[in-house]
């Protein structure tokens, strides 16, 4: 018997549908999967969760620095800036950082630009008056008094580093 | 290295008040053309529809149009999106590992469903034509309506009877499934919990109801233009056919959006302030006078008033067709344009030249191409099935009217 | 004329026919289904705490976030930023976070106009992040499976798989999430998990002085986390929009957004 000219178009769509599911399995990596049967929060290519496991870290803070620099490490750390990691005044956003003296990247794997920032507007980030700032804080040996100025008032123009040590947070 | 400063979004959102650090208004003109083009797809389906089951037989001249046109306009009805995108170039894989939570997945079966639907309509109205040609023509023209006639050249009576049959299967199947296209769009930013504009039941209904008048519209609109163009002889009796349908809808339409409204209103939820400044403030201009005095108050009254001209038909359907446009815009834009902290707002500044790609390819050019680039496919569609050929003759339209008028709706 | 009977087949065959498809991609395996019930609440979770009464807004947390996720320094988007929250006396709400905090607050002055100290009635900081929800609106919206949640509750994205189209941006009540510029796909906060799976802290808590900020399981008995939720009384940003977030806020108050 003859085939009626109506299913011509049956015969297009089932072959269209039946490219699109070859074409499926072609196309998507095989670790495409929905952990757990949850296809509405874990339906995923399994393979990502490791290139956000392996992503590098880059703040290494006092405990890397301290490898060569142990007696700044020291000196903060009995200081009431103990809990101020290296990297809060020392890595820059800015690509033209001054340089550290060895290539870290290089040589310790260590990613971020280094350089010292040393500028008032830094600084104001924490230690400019706001009226709502907290008082003081839980240090490790108990609570310390938040040293806040008015940076109108308080020898406006100069670069805190004049007269204040960072790292010990004291005089010069 | 290139620097990478610039925030996708930055460039053409303002920021007023508060708003989130990463707030912008991503959504732009791609997304309002989007659902306008589907919209315009599922009100020219329906149109053809009425004619091939509802039985309005003096639609018969734009049937075949609107059917055709639809079709053009949903082939560029996506391609908004891969404008829209940043990764176009993997918009595939929204075919390939769709889930089914999300709405915007459904895309794909919905689409492609409607499409197939659309595309065998059209093969079995045209059926007769193309097996013509494919008998007549010889060359590439002729190979081409080789293919199209799928191998089979059976135009027999009973095959032809079948197929009449068919169509009417397709058409009525096609008016649940144009709804399901549009009313999903509708679906896709009703489900959008985070936009207080968006988020409402009625969503899927309002964007339907828009869809039918600006569906009707465009035809009334092109057909009058592709017609005059002809020079055919235009037969006013489709055309006040197809105005009272949008006459019907537009209080639909205008009912559903305002009840929307109103119910903002009277709820006054915690966005309240900030929506009512939107809509009475921001936006009171494209709202209230753009899209619902000029969209839709004014196009009814030039439709209902006694002795209808062609000449008014074309103005309204022109009104509607802008008015519907700025309601895409006002929804899509105007929902982003609350922050979502209720407490700031955001504009939109459309880009209109840059030599940045990415903000290139969401500026005002793309745009202008990708509405009028439904009216050139139409042209070359018509080069292959004549769409305009099907008319009515002086008689015609007299017994036509006659009818008509002998009817309720 | 088409009779009701011959309207009902063919919408019938419609719904049929594109429910084939569908099922050709197996979603409706029963565990699938089974997923909507059981959550995977029971199980070791990342939790993060954030004491808003400790913080100074110094915005080191944005400072370190972007530094260490390579998000460009002077691009407007944030992993994590901080808010500034101004009562004034006359009752007016002022909230702003110029630059996500990334340069700190260092003066009184919102959007510019200089408050002085005697109109303000009540003034805090409240840093944000990605709250990691249990019900993750911005994954369960994802058309493509480029977005996903761990077991441990952090909620991640395939770089290489997303499409860009923005659905999980808007969706997110939080705006944790936004465009990366260098990758121009989705981005958001992912709890440094290169660093909190080996035993680390995140960022953002290691650039933190003032101790805000605290991550840990948070069905570990052990855990300072855990310690804080279950006897101290926390809250959770925007709860009404079920998204069920895991960023719990220590001295929140109710002009937060």
């Amino acid at each position: 018997m003859k085939m009626s000219h109506a299913w011509r178009p049956v015969i297009v769509i089932l072959g269209a549908v039946i490219f699109l599911l070859i074409l499926r399995t072609i196309y998507v990596p095989a670790d495409f999967t929905a952990k757990n049967g949850d296809y509405k929060y874990q339906w995923h290519r399994t393979g990502n969760e490791k290139y956000w496991q392996d992503y590098p870290a880059k703040h290494m803070g006092q405990e890397f620095c301290g490898t060569c620099h142990a007696d700044k490490v020291e000196k903060i750390s009995a200081s009431g800036h103990q809990k101020v990691e290296c990297e809060s005044c020392h890595a820059l956003p800015e690509k033209a950082a001054k340089k550290h003296p060895v290539d870290l990247k290089e040589d310790f794997k260590y990613l971020l630009e280094i350089g010292v920032d040393s500028t008032r507007e830094l600084c104001k980030r924490c230690h400019a008056k706001l009226p709502y700032r907290p008082a003081e804080y839980a240090g490790a040996k108990g609570t310390v008094k938040f040293k806040m100025i008015d940076p109108k008032t308080h020898n406006a123009g100069i670069e805190c580093v004049t007269c204040h040590d960072v790292h010990s947070a004291g005089f010069k | 290295m290139e620097e990478h400063t610039l925030a996708h979004g930055a460039y053409w959102t303002v920021k007023e008040f508060f708003t989130y650090p990463n707030e912008y208004i991503y959504w732009t003109i791609h997304i309002v053309i989007y659902p306008y083009l589907t919209g315009l797809v599922a009100g020219a389906f329906v149109l053809s529809s009425m004619y091939h089951v509802f039985g309005k037989d003096e639609l018969r001249p734009v049937a075949k149009f609107s059917l055709v046109f639809s079709l053009a306009l949903l082939i560029m009805a996506p391609s908004p999106l891969l404008f829209h995108l940043t990764q176009p170039q993997r918009s595939i894989n929204i075919m390939m590992t769709p889930h089914f939570y999300s709405a915007i997945s459904a895309f794909t079966f919905v689409y492609l469903s409607y499409m197939a639907i659309v595309v065998f309509e059209i093969w079995f109205v045209f059926r007769p034509y193309i097996v013509k040609q494919a008998q007549e023509r010889d060359g590439i023209v002729g190979l081409m309506y080789k293919v199209m006639t799928l191998g089979s050249y059976d135009v027999s009576e009973a095959a032809l009877h079948l197929d009449h049959k068919i169509i009417k299967i397709l058409a009525t199947a096609g008016i649940p499934a144009a709804g399901l296209l549009h009313g999903y769009v509708g679906f896709i930013f009703g489900s959008v919990k985070t936009v207080p504009l968006w988020k409402t039941p009625l969503m899927p209904f309002i964007f339907l109801m828009s869809a039918v008048i600006s569906g009707v519209a465009v035809c009334i609109v092109t057909y009058i233009a592709g017609m005059a163009f002809k020079k055919h002889f235009i037969c006013f009796v489709p055309i006040k056919s197809m105005s009272k349908v949008l006459a019907y809808f537009l209080v639909i339409a205008f009912l559903l959006e305002g009840i929307d409204i109103v119910f903002h209103a009277y709820t006054a939820e915690e966005f309240w302030h900030i929506m009512s400044e939107l809509l009475f403030k921001r936006f009171a201009f494209k709202m209230i006078v753009v899209q619902w005095i000029l969209g839709m108050i004014l196009p009814f009254i030039l439709l209902v008033l006694p002795n209808l001209t062609m000449l008014r038909s074309f103005i309204a359907a022109s009104l509607v067709l802008m008015g519907v446009f700025t309601m895409r815009w006002d929804v899509v834009i105007g929902g982003q344009s609350m922050s979502r902290s209720f407490a700031g707002f955001l504009e939109f500044n459309l880009p209109v030249f840059s030599k940045n790609i990415e903000i290139f390819k969401e500026g005002l050019i793309p745009a202008l191409f990708l509405l009028a680039a439904p009216f050139f496919l139409l042209y070359i569609f018509n080069k292959v099935l004549p769409v305009f050929k099907d008319i009515f003759t002086e008689q015609e339209c007299a017994e036509a009217e006659d009818k008509m008028s002998k009817r309720l709706f | 004329m088409v009779t009701r009977r011959d309207f009902i087949k063919a919408g019938l065959l419609t719904v049929a026919g594109m429910t084939i498809p569908i099922s050709a991609l197996e979603i409706f395996k029963p565990e699938a289904l089974a997923s909507l019930v059981e959550s995977f609440s029971k199980k070791k979770r990342w939790a993060f705490v954030v004491d808003t009464t400790k913080c100074v807004g110094c915005g080191m947390c944005a400072k370190a976030c972007k530094l260490e996720n390579e998000i460009p320094f002077e691009a407007e988007v944030q992993r994590t930023w901080v808010e500034r929250y101004i009562q004034t006396k006359d009752g007016e709400v002022i909230i702003d976070s110029p630059r996500g905090a990334r340069y700190g607050f260092t003066s009184n002055d919102p959007y510019g106009k200089e408050l002085k100290d005697e109109e303000v009635a009540k003034e805090f900081f409240v840093p944000k992040l990605c709250n990691q929800c249990e019900k993750p609106s911005c994954v369960q919206v994802c058309p493509a499976g480029a977005t996903y949640k761990m077991e441990d509750g952090v909620v991640l994205v395939d770089r290489s798989w997303c499409i860009g189209c923005g659905y999980c941006v808007t969706n997110c009540p939080y705006f944790a999430r936004f465009f990366n510029p260098v990758t121009n796909t989705a981005d958001k906060c992912t709890f440094c998990y290169h660093r909190i799976t080996k035993g680390k802290q995140t960022a953002c808590i290691d650039a933190c002085a003032f101790g805000v900020r605290k991550i840990g399981y948070l069905h570990d008995p052990n855990s300072e986390v855990f310690k804080i939720v279950s006897t101290q009384r926390v809250a959770v940003l925007k709860p009404e929009y079920g998204n069920e977030p895991h960023v719990f806020y220590i001295g929140l108050d109710h002009i937060v957004k």
